[in-house]
Formats: structure tokens, C-alpha cells, sequence
């Protein structure tokens, strides 16, 4: 009955509103008038100062400065967002924090839409506060699928990558002839649907699973657990931890003589670069982005190295994608009305510098190329964060899992 | 348990001087007021949310402070309340969609049910055994919470928790209002921590507190009001952890682990330990602090939290509130001396009143 009453009212109003737009768009219009409120704001909300400030953070900030100043140029006069501002937040990976900064992000200053936001509890939080302020959220820098499964909804697109796509490049690793596996993760939601994941792919792709080793989390000592998967032969370790557990693993898996060769489950660039390539060597793994791969990527990576001192992960490529397409949506809509924004990006077929072969798909995962990467040995990185050999392009509609049935937007 | 750096507040308020007695009941009120009106204002000075937060936290400090500051105990389990009532809580109004109210007091059931347990085989410790112990239950309670990925959602936590109150769409949409419809649940907790700490029972507990030996000489069963404080403290725990829960609308695993413990613990001490209130006040200076710092730029937050709490500990050992307490006092003996001096003429009174107050 209430909500019957609402429609009314705001059929009502959104009628008046238009007789009253049409009365006064004369000649005199400007294209200010078509932003909600004067000014398009981008918010990007994400880890300043924790564990994922390396890969992502501050950084973020600036591609997506990048992204602005790009679509400024692009179309100059004739652009619909004529005032951007960016705004951003510290989530300090807390869910409740997120949540708070993502209302306050919304409510108070204004912002039409949401980067980034890492880790998962945060990034499915702030999903649900996108959905209740009908305002956009592109997350980048979460693995968890259940942003476009369960938790999915018309304002939340996932952007950059998820556990399905980082197990689907388990299908390269197969096919260069690592046929078994043996899986250590850690015994948690992430690790467990990486492990899952991660088993689907290698059995896909004709190879076999032959041990799968839970870990506690967070752990120090995996000596124990190196050797029960060595125990099974493999002729590939895949190792699902992430952050300190990774760099934990790999030391002491560097140390104990293993012969097999070992994919890790999800890495940044900015892994190997803290702990250095020889760590690493002939390890494996899917990046969805890489800074050296092309002319187009080398050129965007070193403008962000004159204004960051460092080379971008993909992280930081995704973000600056996501603001450019955002700004792309709003300028053939020409409003930043949250639905016409919507309405531009729903089953679009995007390029951009990170999206080769980019697509949303029904249920707002934004599929795109992804690739096998090996680490470089010591010898053959010619310069600092020239780390990865990309040893297999995975076309975009391979790269990532099916559509999520239990998306119902 | 003897500390020698535990104030003894409570024993002064036994003095049966008739002009104190008055005095200290018009400060009441007038600190009482303030409070009030603090607590009305507050969403409309700082976002509503994180003044909903601030609440939640400020009872939560109280519940702590119940065991800390008047029986003794420092328990650095606490999460487990806290978070074990939110996961229920959570759950509750997921799947039954019962108004938020009932499915909070769930919750705090819950928080008590697990305290019995927990309370009875780590009360007959004290001291750092006390808090390992508890500590030790509290992660117990972290892995079920994150190896249970059916109920609890793991790392991912519980999403969607909604906010039902009997139909009434402003409570349920706006933060605003909700924080009021929150206010009136907290105030109940904080009422009745006040009840507990004022009552014979809690003067028991203070006795428990500064001798337990005595205590139990005098025919006390140490053990069993212990445990009844701890369980109480539990449901006050838990009642402020599934406010937080409906306030957010989520519960991440967060709540449930060993960090919470310890931010409360630190809220309290900055607040004042053995105050009750002074929760109310470290819970504010940290929630504001963490809001502030989030958004200002600056990358540590905790480096000026630790700050905070190193500058307190060394020159407010009595907290924010303990210290302002003491402040005052000094101020109205002050004053009573220079008033019985004024009319007496004579220093040698002066002495008197110092030591009656």
C-alpha cells in the first residue's frame, strides 16, 4: 500500500519535475543542468593504509585522476561531466568501517559512484549499501564471486577479477604440461572457493588433482604441509594463501628442495616486487592485467610511473578503467542519473586499456582477456618490475566462469 | 583481588553525610542531563551511523568495565558476546524477519547462554590467567564462527541483515530515526549495568573486588557472584553487539575476533576504568577518531589511537572521565574549604573537611 503510494508520488513528481525542466530548457540550457546535483563525484574507497595499500590504495587514486583528466581531454567542451571530483576513504579492511564511509560517501558527499573496496567482507557490504542508495559501486579489488552472485544487484558491477577467473588460468599451466596438482589453502571462505575453483579448472583442462591440503588461517609454518603435497608427486603445487601467508609459504617451499613447480592462486606484481623474482621463479598465476604486455599498456605505465614513482598493478589499471567507463556511461547518457547510468553499461561490449575484449555480462561481472603469467628468473627481467612472462592470452568469454544463476537482478 | 590502581568510587558514595549526599545528587542530575541531551543530540552533530556506533560501543565498554572496573576481572574475551549475539542476532532477523528488538534480545540470550559455560571454568581464575583464558574461549567461538560457512558466511560474513520495527518505515530506512529507536535498547543496558553496580549485589562484587580473601571470610560465595557478573556482563555485551549488527546490517568476522576485545578494553580505559560512564566517553573519542582518520588521508590510524591510549595511561590513570572526576572533586573541596574558612576564620577546619569528604 505504502509502496503503491510512493510510486504514485514519485511518478508524480517526476512528471512535474519534467514539465518544469521542459519549461525551462530554452536555448539557454547548459549541459550542467543534466548532473543531479551540478557535479559528477567519483568515490574511491579502499585500503590507505593496511595490507592492500601496495597494491591498490593511494595509488588508485591517482589512476583514477588519470582516468578524469583523460575524459576531459577526450571531449573537452562537449563533455557532460563538467565538474569531477574525486573523493576517497580508508575502509582499514574493516567491514563496519566500509560500510559507515560508503553511506557517508553517498549521503554527504554526493558521491554517483564507488571504486575499489578490497576484501571481500568490506566489498559485499558496501554492495548492499549501493543497492539501498540506488547509487553505483564498481568494485575492483575483491576475488569474492558472490558480488555477482547472491549479493548481486542492478548498481554493483565486479570489474576486475574474481576466484573463477584466477582458477581458469590453472587451464595455460595444464597445457604447458603440469598435468597433477596438489592444492594447499588455506581452510577459510577464500580459500576454500579458491581450492574448489581451482579443482573445476585443472579438471577441465585435463589434468588431475591429486591431493588437496587444508592449512589453518593465518598460518606460519607450512613445512608440514609442503611435504604431505610433495608426498602425492605433483607435478604442480597451487598454493591459495594470499598476503603474509603467500610470502610465508613460498620462503619456506623455496627452502625445502621441492622439485614441483609451483602456481600461486592470486598475486599482484607488487608481490613479487616486495619479495623479489628470485623467490618467485617459474612460478605461475593469472593476472588479469599486465603493465609491460603491449605499446598501449607500456605507454599508460609510464605516465603512471612519472606521477607514482612505481608501475601499476592491475589493480590500478581496473580502477582507472572503471572511472573512464563510468565517465563513458555518463557522457552517452548524458546525466549521471545513477539508472540511465546503468542502463549505458548493462550488456556493453567495452575496450579500454584494461578491458580487451570487455563485456558486462547479465550479471554485472565485467569479463575481459586474462593471462597465464610466469615469473621471469633474474637473468631475463631487463628492467625493475619486469617481472612477468605472459605465457597465454585466455579470450575473454574462456577467461572467466559461467553466469552466476543465483544472480536474479 | 587487591589492585592498588583501582579507584574506589564506590565506597565514598557510602559516606551518610546529609550536605554531601545532597550535593552529590544535584551533580547527578546535572551530569545526568548533559548525558541525556548528549545522547539526543548527537546524530544531529556527528552522522548518524557512526553516532549509532558510538552507542553500541559505549555499552559495550559499560559491560566491560561491569567485570573490569567493579569486580576485578579484565576479560579479553569479550568479542565472543559481542560478536556471538551479532552472528545470532543476524540470523534471527535474516531468517525469521522478527522485528529488530526480539531478534536483538535473541542475541543477547545467546551471549548469556554462552557466559555460563565460559564464565564457570574461567572465574576461578584471576588476573592474566583470567584474560587468557577468556581470550582462549573467545577464539574458540572465532574458528566456529569461520569454519561454519552455511550459517555464519565465513571471511565473507553474514550479509543482509534487515532492519524490521513493526512496520514503521522510518526506523527501517533511515538511519536517523533508527538511531533513536536504538538509543531507547542501550539505555535499558545502561540502565540496568547502573542497576547492577548500585545495587547490594554490586557492592558484593566491589567487596570481591578489593579483597576477595575477606570476601569470602565473611561468608560470600566468591566464585558464584563472580560468574554472575561475568554472565550479566555477557548479555550487556550482547545486547550492544546486536545493535551494531541491525545498525550495519551485516556481521563480519571481525566481530568475533581478538582485536574487538581489545578495542573495547581500550575504550574503556581510556574512558575511566571503574566509572561505568567513562566507556560512553572512550568509546565516542575512538569511533571519532576512526571515522576522522579514515577519511583525513593520514595512513595510521593506528599510530594515534596507540598515542591516545600511551598518553592516558601515563598521566590520566584514571581515564578521561576518572580524571575529570578528580578534577572536579579537588575543585568543590576547594571550594568547601575556602567557604568553612570564609566562616570559621580558622585553617585548622580545613583539615577536617578534607578528610570527612
Amino acid at each position: 500500500m505504502a509502496h503503491t503510494r510512493r510510486k504514485v508520488v514519485g511518478a508524480v513528481a517526476l512528471l512535474s519535475s519534467a514539465m518544469l525542466l521542459a519549461a525551462c530548457a530554452g536555448p539557454a540550457a547548459t549541459s550542467t543542468s543534466k548532473l543531479t546535483d551540478g557535479k559528477v563525484v567519483i568515490g574511491v574507497l579502499n585500503d590507505q593504509s593496511g595490507v592492500y595499500k601496495d597494491l591498490s590504495g593511494p595509488n588508485s587514486v591517482i589512476a583514477v585522476q588519470m582516468a578524469v583528466d583523460d575524459y576531459k581531454a577526450k571531449y573537452g567542451d562537449k563533455a557532460v561531466a563538467t565538474n569531477i571530483q574525486i573523493v576517497k576513504a580508508d575502509t582499514q579492511n574493516k567491514p563496519d568501517v566500509g560500510n559507515v564511509k560508503a553511506e557517508a560517501m553517498y549521503d554527504r558527499q554526493q558521491a554517483d559512484v564507488i571504486l575499489d573496496v578490497p576484501a571481500s567482507s568490506v566489498a559485499l557490504a558496501v554492495a548492499k549499501v549501493a543497492a539501498a542508495k540506488k547509487k553505483l559501486y564498481m568494485n575492483v579489488t575483491a576475488a569474492t564471486t558472490d558480488l555477482s552472485g547472491p549479493t548481486c544487484n542492478k548498481y554493483t558491477f565486479h570489474w576486475a577479477y574474481d576466484t573463477q577467473m584466477l582458477a581458469k588460468g590453472a587451464n595455460g599451466v595444464v597445457a604447458a604440461g603440469g598435468k597433477t596438482w596438489a592444492i594447499v589453502y588455506p581452510d577459510y571462505a577464500f580459500g576454500q572457493n579458491m581450492s574448489k575453483s581451482f579443482t573445476a579448472a585443472v579438471e577441465a583442462a585435463g589434468g588431475k588433482v591429486v591431493a588437496s591440503i587444508p592449512t589453518p588461517f593465518p598460518n606460519d609454518n607450512f613445512a608440514t604441509f609442503i611435504t604431505k603435497a610433495q608426498a602425492s608427486n605433483p607435478d604442480v603445487i597451487g598454493i591459495m594463501a594470499a598476503g603474509g601467508d603467500l610470502i610465508n609459504f613460498v620462503k619456506q617451499y623455496n627452502t625445502s628442495g621441492a622439485k614441483a613447480q609451483l602456481a600461486v592462486g592470486l598475486m599482484f606484481i607488487t608481490d613479487i616486487h616486495s619479495l623479489g623474482v628470485d623467490q618467485f621463479t617459474g612460478t605461475t598465476f593469472t593476472d588479469a592485467w599486465y603493465w609491460n604486455y603491449d605499446k598501449k599498456n607500456r605507454d599508460w605505465a609510464d605516465r603512471f610511473l612519472t606521477l607514482t614513482d612505481t608501475r601499476p598493478s592491475f589493480a590500478h589499471a581496473a580502477n582507472y578503467s572503471a572511472a573512464t567507463q563510468y565517465l563513458e556511461a555518463v557522457q552517452r547518457a548524458g546525466t549521471d542519473n545513477a539508472d540511465a547510468v546503468v542502463k549505458e553499461l548493462e550488456g556493453k561490449k567495452l575496450e579500454d586499456l584494461f578491458l580487451r575484449g570487455g563485456e558486462v555480462r547479465a550479471d554485472h561481472s565485467v569479463i575481459h582477456d586474462s593471462y597465464t603469467a610466469q615469473v621471469k628468473t633474474a637473468a631475463q627481467v631487463t628492467e625493475d618490475w619486469d617481472f612477468e612472462k605472459i605465457i597465454a592470452t585466455n579470450p575473454a568469454k574462456d577467461a572467466f566462469g559461467p553466469v552466476n544463476p543465483e544472480c536474479k537482478l | 583481588m587487591t589492585n592498588p590502581t583501582l579507584p574506589t568510587a564506590v565506597p565514598s558514595d557510602l559516606s551518610l553525610d546529609p550536605v554531601a549526599a545532597r550535593g552529590r545528587l544535584v551533580r547527578r542530575l546535572v551530569l545526568l542531563g548533559i548525558g541525556v541531551l548528549a545522547a539526543l543530540v548527537l546524530p544531529l552533530v556527528i552522522y548518524p551511523p557512526v553516532a549509532s556506533d558510538i552507542l553500541a560501543w559505549a555499552l559495550f565498554a559499560l559491560s566491560v568495565d561491569l567485570l573490569l572496573g567493579f569486580t576485578g576481572l579484565l576479560s579479553f574475551g569479550h568479542a565472543a558476546f559481542w560478536g556471538g549475539s551479532a552472528y545470532v542476532t543476524g540470523i534471527i532477523a535474516i531468517r525469521l524477519g522478527v522485528p529488530f528488538p526480539v531478534a536483538i534480545l535473541g542475541g543477547m540470550i545467546f551471549a548469556m547462554a554462552i557466559a555460563v559455560p565460559i564464565g564457570y571454568l574461567s572465574v576461578r581464575r584471576s588476573g592474566i590467567y583470567f584474560a587468557m583464558v577468556t581470550l582462549a574461549f573467545a577464539q574458540m567461538i572465532y574458528f566456529v564462527a569461520n569454519q561454519w560457512l552455511d550459517v555464519t558466511g565465513g571471511e565473507n560474513g553474514l550479509q543482509g541483515v534487515p532492519v524490521s520495527f513493526f512496520g514503521i518505515s522510518a526506523v527501517e530506512t533511515d538511519s536517523f530515526t533508527f538511531y533513536y529507536a536504538a538509543l531507547v535498547l542501550i539505555v535499558i543496558g545502561m540502565v540496568a549495568g547502573w542497576r547492577i553496580v548500585h545495587s547490594p549485589f554490586g557492592r558484593v562484587l566491589t567487596a570481591i573486588r578489593d579483597n576477595s580473601a575477606r570476601a569470602r571470610a565473611l561468608g560470600y560465595d566468591v566464585e558464584r557472584y563472580k560468574l554472575i557478573a561475568f554472565v550479566l556482563s555477557a548479555g550487556l555485551a550482547g545486547l550492544a553487539g546486536g545493535v551494531f549488527t541491525i545498525s550495519h546490517g551485516f556481521v563480519s568476522l571481525q566481530e568475533v575476533d581478538w582485536p574487538t576485545s581489545g578495542k573495547v578494553v581500550l575504550m574503556t580505559v581510556i574512558g575511566g576504568i571503574g566509572t561505568l560512564w567513562g566507556g560512553a566517553i572512550g568509546a565516542a573519542v575512538i569511533v571519532l577518531l576512526e571515522d576522522q582518520l579514515s577519511s583525513s588521508g593520514f595512513e595510521g590510524t593506528g599510530i594515534i589511537t596507540g598515542a591516545i591510549f600511551i598518553i592516558v595511561v601515563l598521566l590520566f590513570r584514571r581515564g578521561i572521565w576518572g580524571t575529570a572526576q578528580n578534577g572536579f572533586d579537588r575543585i568543590r573541596r576547594a571550594l568547601a574549604v575556602r567557604a568553612q574558612r570564609k566562616r570559621n576564620g580558622d585553617s585548622a577546619v580545613a583539615t577536617r573537611i578534607d578528610d570527612g569528604s
